[in-house]
């Protein structure tokens, strides 16, 4: 058995959001290939959740002593919580706004997830759906802002290696 | 500049006008005893102390660092003869904790301990920034 440690340089979570506008939605790796000067890497990531939840629908029949069940179409979502870098939260890069304005204008945005880091060879998952749930908090006892924000993902994830 | 510094110069000043008086000397021990028991009635600050903490740890390395920093102080008076405005004295030194900027918290703590006719204040301010 083979863990996804994530504790080395080069192999720390990776998360790269791209909102410049175009239409990626046929070809999401297309937002990120190599040199594309408009992809953001969002940083200092404190946590990361990726939720895949296909839901269900059961029912019960006389005839049978258990409950059957089928599919229904899946709630995927990304959920990080990250310490508020000042440049990704309030500069553009490039094309794809600042983060807060992503939020603000309800943009578009393809992302794509390093499990460990995204070099030639790493294995991603990625998508694409809308930034929510922004909730920066700062307190005396810990006087740095902090949010969680949520990736609502539109559609299905697509898995994938850095080529 | 430490925070000893920053402490010394505003303690100077606040305490002028009290019984108590500060030194610039560190809270050495000279000939078995410590300073602040040779010299009672003055106030002696050690050195500061520092400790880099983890406030955020990140996936990243970016992580968030606090330092902490410590700083002692002693003053010993008479335990049968303490002066009059001792409560006074201990106030200004808490108080004077406000003296350093920057930090986002700021506290001091006062603990005493008598020995035969001596009863010794230990101060410890804990400062933190970011």
């Amino acid at each position: 058995m083979a863990y996804i440690a994530v504790n080395s340089t080069g192999n720390f979570v990776a998360l790269k959001i791209n909102a410049d506008g175009v239409d990626y939605d046929s070809n999401v790796s297309a937002a990120f290939v190599a040199g594309n000067a408009n992809v953001m890497t969002v940083p200092a990531l404190q946590e990361v959740t990726l939720n895949a939840s296909p839901g269900t629908f059961r029912w019960q029949q006389l005839d049978n002593a258990s409950e059957l069940v089928v599919t229904t179409p899946s709630t995927n979502s990304v959920a990080v919580t990250l310490v508020m870098d000042d440049t990704t939260f309030f500069s553009n890069v490039a094309a794809t706004p600042a983060l807060v304005d992503i939020v603000n204008n309800k943009t578009k945005v393809y992302f794509r997830l390093g499990w460990q880091g995204l070099s030639s060879g790493d294995r991603f998952i990625q998508g694409k759906g809308y930034l929510t749930a922004l909730a920066p908090t700062v307190s005396p006892g810990s006087p740095v802002w902090t949010t969680p924000i949520t990736i609502e993902v539109d559609g299905e994830y697509t898995r994938g290696n850095v080529a | 500049m430490a925070v000893r510094d920053t402490l010394l110069a505003n303690l100077s000043t606040s305490l002028s006008s009290t019984n108590v008086s500060t030194s610039s000397e560190l809270p050495f021990t000279s000939a078995g005893v410590e300073l602040y028991n040779k010299n009672m009635k003055k106030l002696y600050l050690d050195v500061d102390k520092n400790a880099r903490t983890e406030l955020f740890s990140t996936l990243d390395n970016n992580d968030v660092w606090q330092q902490e920093i410590i700083v002692n102080g002693y003053l010993t008076v008479d335990a049968k003869n303490e002066p009059t405005d001792i409560q006074t004295v201990v106030d200004t030194v808490v108080n004077s904790r406000l003296s350093v900027a920057n930090c986002y918290l700021r506290e001091c703590s006062v603990t005493n301990e008598y020995s035969d006719d001596r009863n010794t204040y230990t101060f410890e301010f804990r400062f933190l920034t970011i």
